[in-house]
This record gives C-alpha cells, sequence and structure tokens, in this order.
C-alpha cells in the first residue's frame, strides 16, 4: 500500500508542520549506541530560522523607524494586541516583515534543503560514512515539488 | 541489507503499521521485528538515506501511525542497523529499560510549543510600559524622524526592551502551559524562537491542554504561538532531558 505521508491525519501532518517539528525528529528520539546514524551534514542550517531580535545597528535602525510610524495613540489605550481581522492580515504579512528583519530566516522546508544540500555538496568530502552520500539534485528537485 | 528504526512498541501494541510505506523512493515497506516483550517498527533503508523532506515525513507518519493506537519509543531520524539480527540483540539487550519508558509514555503525546512576538503589538506594549522609550519617539518625530544618532539611540533602547520581553514572555509560556503537562522539555538551544518547549500532555487531558494554548493567545495577544501535537514522544524517550513539570511547579514553576 502507498500512503502520502502529506495527508496523514496528526499534528505535524503538512510541511509546514514538518518545518515547525524537525528538530524534534533530528534531534530528540532515542539514540542506540548499538545503531549508526546517518549523517546530517549541512542540517545545522535549520538553526538559521531566527525569529528572536539579534542586536545589531540594522535592526536599531529598523525598530526606530518601525517605533516612528506607529500609531502610538491606538497601542497603549487598546487591547496590545490588534483586533482580529487586523491579525489575521497580518499574520501572514508579519513573516515577510520579520523575515527582512531577522537575519536570514529560511522560511520554507524547500529553502531549508536547497541550502543544505549546497552546504553538503561543498562539505561533501567531509562525509564519513558511505551511505551519507547526498542525494542527484534532480532527484531533490522532484521532491520540493511534492 | 540494512535496516532502518523507526521506533520501539510493546509485542502487545494492538496495530503496528506493517506493510504501511516507510523511507526512501519507491517507499520501503514497514516490518515488525520481534524480540521477547518488544517489537521494533523498521524497514530497509536506500543505500543513499539522506535526511531529505520525504524521508522525515515518512519517518514521522510511520511513528504518528503506529502512536495512534500505543505506547511507542520514537527513534531519532536516521538510525541503521546491519540487519533485522542487530535490532533483535539490542532490543533482548536492554529489554528492561525499553519496557519501562513504555509504561511510562503509555497514553501520553508530546506537544511543542513555539512563540515568537508579533512584532507591532510588541512594540506597542514596550512603548506603553515605557514613557522614556515613548517620549523619545515623539522627539523623533517632531524632529522629522530625528538623525541617525536618535534613531540609533531609540532603536537600540527599544530592542533592549523587546529582547528582555523575549526572555520574561518565554518564562510565561513555559509557567501557562506547565500545569496541564507532566513533564516538560525545553527545545535544542538556541533555536530562534523565544519559547520553544515541548510538554509530556495525557491524551484523555489533551483538550485541557490546548484550551489552555487557546487561553494563552488570548491573554498574550502579542505572541505568535505555534502548537504541534500530539506528536511521538521525541523529547521524552530518555527520562535525562526532560524535567518533571510537578518538580518545577513545587520550586516557582519558573527556571
Amino acid at each position: 500500500m502507498t500512503v502520502v505521508p502529506a495527508q496523514q491525519s496528526g499534528g505535524a501532518g503538512g510541511t509546514s508542520g514538518l518545518y515547525d517539528v524537525i528538530e524534534l525528529i533530528l534531534d530528540r528520539g532515542l539514540v542506540i549506541d548499538a545503531f549508526v546514524r546517518v549523517s546530517l551534514v549541512g542540517i545545522e542550517i535549520l538553526k538559521i530560522d531566527v525569529r528572536v531580535v539579534v542586536a545589531s545597528v540594522d535592526t536599531y535602525l529598523r525598530f526606530a523607524e518601525a517605533c516612528n510610524r506607529l500609531d502610538l495613540e491606538a497601542g497603549p489605550h487598546k487591547n496590545p494586541g490588534l483586533p482580529d481581522l487586523v491579525g489575521e492580515v497580518t499574520e501572514s504579512g508579519a513573516r515577510g516583515k520579520s523575515k527582512g528583519a531577522l537575519s536570514g530566516a529560511a522560511e520554507t522546508i524547500s529553502d531549508a534543503f536547497s541550502q543544505a544540500r549546497d552546504e553538503g555538496r561543498s562539505k561533501e568530502k567531509e562525509e564519513a560514512r558511505p551511505r551519507a552520500r547526498r542525494s542527484t539534485s534532480s532527484r531533490s528537485r522532484k521532491e520540493e515539488q511534492e | 541489507m540494512t535496516t532502518y528504526i523507526y521506533g520501539i512498541a510493546a509485542a502487545t501494541h494492538p496495530a503496528l503499521p506493517e506493510g504501511m510505506g516507510g523511507i526512501g523512493e519507491p517507499a520501503r515497506k514497514i516490518r515488525v521485528v520481534r524480540q521477547g516483550n518488544l517489537a521494533a517498527i523498521v524497514s530497509d533503508s536506500p543505500e543513499d538515506l539522506r535526511p531529505k523532506r520525504r524521508d522525515l515525513l515518512a519517518h514521522q507518519s510511520v511513528l504518528d501511525e503506529a502512536g495512534a493506537s500505543g505506547a511507542v519509543l520514537p527513534m531519532r531520524f536516521g538510525s541503521l542497523a546491519d540487519d533485522d539480527e542487530a535490532v533483535v540483540a539490542v532490543l533482548a539487550e536492554l529489554a528492561d529499560h525499553y519496557e519501562e519508558r513504555l509504561r511510562a509514555l503509555d497514553g501520553r503525546a508530546e506537544y511543542n510549543v513555539k512563540a515568537a512576538h508579533d512584532e507591532q503589538a510588541v512594540l506597542h506594549q514596550v512603548l506603553a510600559e515605557n514613557p522614556e522609550l515613548r517620549a523619545m519617539v515623539e522627539n523623533n518625530r517632531r524632529a522629522g524622524g530625528g538623525n541617525y544618532e536618535q534613531k540609533l539611540q531609540l532603536g537600540e533602547q527599544v530592542t533592549n526592551a523587546v529582547r528582555a520581553r523575549e526572555v520574561s514572555d518565554g518564562i510565561e509560556v513555559r509557567r501557562a502551559l506547565e500545569p496541564c503537562a507532566e513533564a516538560v522539555s525545553e527545545g535544542p538551544e538556541g533555536s530562534g524562537w523565544l519559547a520553544n518547549v515541548s510538554f509530556l500532555v495525557r491524551r484523555e487531558t489533551a483538550d485541557g491542554f490546548v484550551a489552555a494554548v487557546e487561553e494563552l493567545r488570548k491573554s498574550q495577544p502579542h505572541l505568535e504561538l505555534r502548537v504541534h501535537g500530539p506528536l511521538p514522544p521525541y523529547s521524552f524517550v530518555d527520562e535525562g532531558p526532560a524535567q518533571q513539570a510537578d518538580a518545577a511547579n513545587s520550586t516557582t514553576g519558573v527556571r
């Protein structure tokens, strides 16, 4: 029988869900010394999805601008959150904004993996285990489209 | 033929996903290797296995499927044994330990919560709480946005205030959800979120946990929360990294 993983029910079904739990799959879970593990060369890229604020001149200037544009009257006297409608609109919008703001956010799993592949390519010689070879790029491209 | 291991369950598990598609292209079929009271969920491994999206999803899906009807100890992605006999040997050697972990995790699932700030909302909040910053903003505005130095100065102070909020909100997320969980495990260091925490939740109280998350969303609208669960208990297979929620509560609930 063929199972299409993306259609599985459960918490981490879709691709965006996978991206959020990927560190658990790669970094947590049972490890048994007697078994070998596939090389994770290139997967460090996952840590670059930085959503917290990084102190830098870029951030300072951006926050100064953002404060400048902020509707100060709307803030303190109202619920600090945004009205529902605005909240929904900014949910996707905010991601774009914060992406520019926060350093080098890798937004999608395919981004992460294409970069991971590039790293893998450059680090290929370092890969120790024979079965840790990267896939051919044509195959990986196809998977990104899935 | 190399054997890929997805997880370990009790031999009495009612519905191991035998025959389901696993890793590889084409998908390798799931098999079950039994030894004593334990069963390992395995498949053949492709020669060129890498942590690719398709394979990560397959690993997760097989464990999701198996975990839906009974306790499973999820392996970290990419565990390989020389053959099925090597898997049998490990099950035999460490049977007591795995059986104990399966009992401890029976009827429980992991919920992972990640939090980030909604930037507009947190800026509003920081300015509302800090009259000095607010005055700086108003000064800069009167000066047409302020010069470079003024912008840097304002920006630095706002950044510091937002970062302080990240820390306190990270603690708040954990504190708010901890009472609904049996154990708590911090996600990998430096994950880039202000909170990245996994909670071990009894399945019968999962509704309560989800309700607590909704409550947090309402009370802290400047937080963008992402919740994933129920998941296989990746963060709780070993007792090491996870802390008992009870123990944490009995101190201050904050660390």
